[in-house]
């Protein structure tokens, strides 16, 4: 789940200006313990957070750094490990598309529900 | 309230059945489940300083040892060289864990904490940073811990002896000690700009870190030039100190702080609206370093001087028309690729440049690589910076190129005296980029980039120029008598020279 109106954010070479840096971007909830900040960035609800382990001081270059970075190295391990890259919600449509054939021979596979998300191409 | 090993009935285990725990949704008995921790509370540490410190680094160095992914190990440029258990990250917070239960005290530790340049390498591939750290905006830190142990080691009168010497010079000078028993000095930071007739002061100002201010004079040369011929206007510091990080890094956190005010206050007598950088050190340090200390009162824009240029390329207000005769690979700096995420606009202005044959090494690949030449490293172990700096250019030897361009002055002292070895230019990104604008820079490139540059480069460009090139694959330009090298590549590039 994501919005459409959410920011990518700064490019990493931005100007740095500590206000900005301190004012990441109306969070918007996306379930009942998570939320959404710029786009591809999902956070713990913060209060979840506020008794044993606090949550560090986060600028929002660091929080855009980690989300590129983690892109960047899942591509980069697709690039040189990868003979076939397939997404989760394939590979879940797949064993219940094989779970309903053994269930029901003659069921169409069509029926085994949408997985929505962005992962799902 | 944290129970430690509660009583727990087989009736009540709530954790038969997952859930996501403090979930609304949950059902209102696992609201009153007692959490648990493993074992029982050390006492805190007598020692208030090492309470303190403890206190505050425990978390997130259990979140390292609890863990124990150690995929940073492969990514850490000492222990690729050192293989030293002592000396990995994931022994930096282990420490810090039996610090808190009292099995080592900062005097045991203080030493192993040198072997390590701060690169980020280590807290950027750990799982607990890229996959969960912007999540849980929690994330391993690293270079935050060993800049916390060195400091502590320092207000404990635990030294390490040339980085104590080395901070003593600096506060001394107000500037790092970069020329050995030459001495720095206020009088002689803006020796650099002779001739360039650059304001004082102004709205923004170029900050010239303390290695290219007096040894790598040519980059600081190279920069305000390209400035001026866009018609971008700049002026120096009224009254410019080392920016205080490297102080921090090696643990003298005061001094590094007292730099820190005296440079901010100069920026607010001088009426300093934004700050152009140069260095990724630098930049390290203001947008990491002064915004911890100032907070909200850090009001000054910090600019990237690659930043700009590249601006000033896409705007076509520097246009590179000069070729430039070389095949080279780009080292990403540490400091702006793996801790700041700034790998493109380099590689945007190298791509810029006529005549230029670029082999790129991607930017993850490069998480593993290092100069040597950061976190106070070259200063109290130069054999071990030297060890690093050898492999970042043996690396760099197994392409075809015969430079190897940065964009950090800190890493191009140790990657030029590696790169010699090897019969590789190490070129800054700057210097580079003036040079296709037709610029002559001026200045010094250090002891080594001064005699390399004063020899004539023939042949191709690529392995064959180099001396080396024959004993990895290439021809070297020479052994083959220009009349095929067989070296099976169908093609060593040597052209009969």
């Amino acid at each position: 789940m994501r919005t459409d109106d959410q920011p990518t954010g700064p490019a990493a070479t931005a100007p740095y200006r500590f206000a900005e840096q301190h004012t990441p971007p109306a969070a918007q909830r996306v379930s009942e313990v998570a939320q959404t900040t710029f786009e591809h960035v999902y956070e713990v609800d913060p209060r979840l957070m506020q008794t044993h382990v606090l949550q560090q001081v986060f600028p929002n270059w660091d929080t855009l750094r980690i989300m590129r970075s983690r892109h960047d190295h899942l591509a980069w391990m697709h690039r040189h490990f990868a003979e076939k890259v397939v997404t989760g919600s394939e590979l879940l449509a797949e064993i219940e598309a094989e779970a309903t054939d053994v269930r029901d021979p003659q069921q169409s596979t069509a029926d085994t529900g949408s997985i929505s998300g962005p992962g799902a191409r | 309230m944290t129970q430690v090993e509660p009583e727990r009935t087989r009736d009540a285990d709530a954790l038969s059945q997952p859930f996501t725990p403090g979930a609304p949704s949950n059902p209102p008995e696992l609201a009153a489940y007692p959490e648990t921790l493993a074992g029982p509370v050390p006492p805190p540490r007598s020692d208030p300083k090492t309470a303190a410190f403890v206190e505050q680094w425990r978390n997130t160095s259990y979140n390292c040892y609890s863990s124990g992914h150690k995929f940073c190990r492969e990514v850490c440029p000492v222990t690729q060289v050192e293989r030293n258990e002592s000396w990995t990250p994931t022994a930096f917070h282990a420490n810090v864990v039996a610090m808190e239960r009292g099995e080592l005290d900062i005097a045991d530790i203080a030493a192993d904490y040198v072997n390590c340049t701060q690169c980020g390498a280590c807290e950027l591939r750990c799982p607990n940073t890229l996959f969960t750290g912007d999540f849980y905006r929690f994330r391993t830190r690293t270079v935050d811990v060993v800049k916390a142990v060195r400091s502590l080691a320092v207000e404990s009168g635990v030294h390490q002896p040339s980085w104590q010497i080395w901070n003593e010079r600096t506060d001394l000078r107000t500037h790092e000690p970069v020329l050995g028993e030459t001495p720095v000095s206020q009088e002689r930071v803006r020796d650099w700009a002779e001739g360039l007739d650059i304001p004082i002061g102004g709205e923004t100002v170029l900050f010239v870190d303390c290695e290219a201010a007096f040894y790598r004079t040519s980059v600081p040369r190279a920069v305000a030039q390209m400035l001026q011929m866009a018609g971008y206007e700049f002026g120096l510091m009224g009254e410019q100190w080392c920016c205080g990080g490297p102080a921090a890094e090696m643990g003298y956190a005061e001094q590094a702080q007292r730099f820190a005010r005296h440079n901010l206050d100069n920026w607010r007598a001088t009426g300093t609206k934004r700050v152009l950088v140069l260095d990724p050190h630098d930049y390290i340090s203001f947008t990491e370093d002064y915004p911890k200390y100032f907070g909200e009162e850090f009001d000054v824009e910090v600019v990237l001087v690659i930043e700009v240029l590249a601006q000033l390329l896409r705007e076509g207000r520097l246009t590179p028309s000069v070729p430039v005769d070389r095949a080279i690979t780009y080292h990403d700096p540490c400091r702006l690729n793996k801790r700041k995420g700034i790998w493109q606009e380099p590689r945007e202005l190298l791509r810029a440049i006529p005549g230029l044959r670029f082999e790129d090494v991607d930017r993850v690949t490069q998480w593993s690589y290092c100069s040597g030449g950061g976190g106070g490293l070259p200063i109290e172990k130069p054999e071990l910076t030297a060890k690093i700096s050898a492999m970042r250019l043996e690396r760099a030897a197994e392409l075809d190129v015969d430079t190897l361009v940065s964009a950090c002055p800190w890493s191009e002292r140790p990657l030029s005296e590696a790169g010699d070895a090897e019969d590789i230019d190490v070129v800054d990104l700057h210097e580079l980029f003036a040079q296709s604008l037709g610029i002559t820079v001026g200045g010094s490139r250090g002891d080594v980039g001064d005699r390399r540059l004063a020899q004539e480069r023939t042949g191709v460009p690529g392995r064959a120029r180099r001396a080396h090139g024959s004993s990895r694959g290439g021809c070297g330009g020479g052994g083959c008598g220009g009349g095929g090298c067989g070296n099976g590549s169908g093609g060593c590039g040597c052209g009969g020279h």
